[in-house]
């Protein structure tokens, strides 16, 4: 436990680095492009234009614009698999740095979850566009909506640490996360209802968490949900256990991955 | 003798060499569902070094390749956790980076400059306050606002130097990394070290160029597979070198 707060503690005295790191993140990633940052905004709403063709036809989601349903579970949804898609390999591309220099390893992966978050800070805005052009009316509890956001936060920290560590072990991590996390895409209500799922299947929408996230994201946003408070309070349990067990992991093998690099 | 700066006690570091290494998944399933045990060669890297370094003083580690000296620097550094022992650090460190570690090559020298410095642990604004001294020190002008890929390895080098020496650390680590640069800034540098040494800074100085350790350091340390083989003043330990080398 000890171990555990000092652990935290040197995470927090290396703030500049991790400040230093999401700027590079961010700078290197549109240095070289033409729109440069703007993609933040323009790459959501593309794929909500495709979708929206696509499926506008074939889902009944009932209240609400079709636009502002996927948008708001395409941007919570990419937040969460980018993020871990690239903290995964972070340990693995900065091994030299690992290998020569002592800082507190978690830095690598919780920077690239930071600079996933400011990205989907700035996807909002596309978002809000969209609801004003749509005339969506927004809800009143629009102001928690932040804390909706928490539990997509802790999880995407915990399952990054989780498979970051298990990355430099086994290099076929990264491909059978490619999979599993696309198969996740399609169990997750991002552009279809969750009404729509019944039967057995269902059991697999309630056992994902994104069911829990997105749900409380768009109920705070616009939709009127009796299960509101239910289905947070389900979501910040599943992350909080993904956190901690993501911190576990990383404590028992933060010494140790030096040696596989 | 002043107090210790750093202070190993009977530090030991060992390295699993698998014979084979399962490096995927499905292998490592497999094996394990056979039974079969990985087998391990242990290689002891540092075996019971006890050591005590001093403020103000230069050591000198000189060796055979695979004698333990990038391990035992990367101890101190706190890259590396022994197996067994305590090692106790009064101070800041910084390691001399090698070559592109540190560095990304699509950000500018300055932008640089922040990553390198805040890797050694360094906050903001400390090196807002250094920034203009790395600069000049650095010789690099209006190149640093360029970004890394258009640099030559000499000026890479000469960047990591200025970051590291520039932060005043109470311990700089310096592993072979004079060897790039041209005369004139190794000069430089030389004079600097020297100077810090006189400021009071613990210098470690791994270098296969003995007359570099002669002329920097206080003591030499000779470590033979993980041992300390000797460890006396620069003369001595630098002679007996020089004769074991040429009976082989």
């Amino acid at each position: 436990m000890n171990g555990f707060k000092n652990e935290i503690k040197e995470i927090i005295r290396y703030n500049g680095l991790l400040h230093n790191l999401i700027i590079r993140d961010i700078k290197v990633r549109y240095k070289r492009s033409m729109l440069g940052f703007f993609w933040v905004m323009l790459h959501p709403l593309l794929i909500m234009l495709i979708l929206n063709v696509m499926f506008s036809k074939v889902f009944n989601i009932g209240k609400g614009s079709y636009s502002v349903y996927i948008l708001s579970g395409i941007i919570i949804w990419n937040f969460f698999s980018q993020g871990t898609t690239n903290a995964m390999d972070s340990f693995r591309t900065n091994n030299e740095l690992i290998r020569k220099v002592y800082f507190p390893r978690a830095v690598l992966p919780i920077s690239v979850i930071t600079s996933s978050l400011i990205h989907f800070v700035f996807s909002l805005v596309p978002l809000f566009i969209i609801i004003v052009l749509t005339n969506t009316p927004i809800s009143s509890k629009i102001i928690i909506l932040p804390i909706t956001i928490v539990p997509v936060l802790l999880f995407a920290l915990g399952i990054s640490l989780i498979i970051s560590v298990l990355n430099v072990y086994f290099h076929d991590t990264r491909y059978i996360y490619e999979v599993l996390i696309m198969a996740w895409m399609y169990a997750t209500p991002i552009f279809y209802p969750a009404s729509i799922v019944s039967g057995k299947l269902e059991i697999i929408i309630r056992l994902n968490p994104f069911y829990y996230f997105l749900d409380s994201f768009r109920t705070a946003l616009y939709l009127d949900n009796p299960l509101f408070i239910t289905h947070l309070i389900f979501g910040f349990l599943f992350a909080v256990f993904a956190f901690i067990f993501g911190l576990l992991i990383y404590a028992k093998n933060k010494d140790k991955i030096v040696y596989y690099l | 003798m002043g107090m210790p700066v750093i202070d190993l006690k009977n530090i030991s570091v060992k390295y699993r060499l698998a014979k084979d290494k399962p490096k995927t998944l499905q292998e490592y399933i497999i094996r394990r569902i056979k039974f079969k045990k990985i087998e391990y060669n242990d290689f002891w890297a540092l075996k019971g070094i006890s050591l005590e370094f001093t403020k103000g003083k230069a050591t000198g580690i000189i060796g055979k390749n695979g004698a333990g000296k990038s391990t035992l620097l990367k101890v101190i550094a706190g890259v590396l956790k022994p197996v067994s022992g305590k090692i106790s650090i009064n101070g800041k460190i910084a390691p001399l980076i090698e070559l592109n570690a540190g560095f990304d090559r699509e950000l500018t020298g300055i932008e640089n400059i922040f990553l390198n410095a805040s890797l050694l642990g360094y906050t903001r604004k400390e090196i807002k306050r250094c920034i203009d001294k790395i600069i000049e020190f650095s010789e690099l002008e209006e190149f640093i606002y360029s970004p890394l890929r258009s640099y030559s390895s000499g000026m890479i080098s000469r960047l990591g130097f200025s970051i590291a020496t520039e932060l005043n650390p109470d311990i700089l680590i310096i592993d072979e990394a004079l060897a790039v640069g041209d005369e004139h800034f190794k000069r430089k540098c030389k004079e600097r070290i020297l100077n810090f040494k006189n400021k009071g800074a613990t210098i470690l100085f791994v270098s296969h160029d003995m007359d570099e350790i002669i002329e920097i350091c206080d003591n030499v340390l000779w470590l033979e597979q993980g041992r300390i083989y000797i460890h006396d003043t620069p003369k001595i330990v630098v002679g007996e070198y020089l004769k074991h080398g040429k009976c082989q």
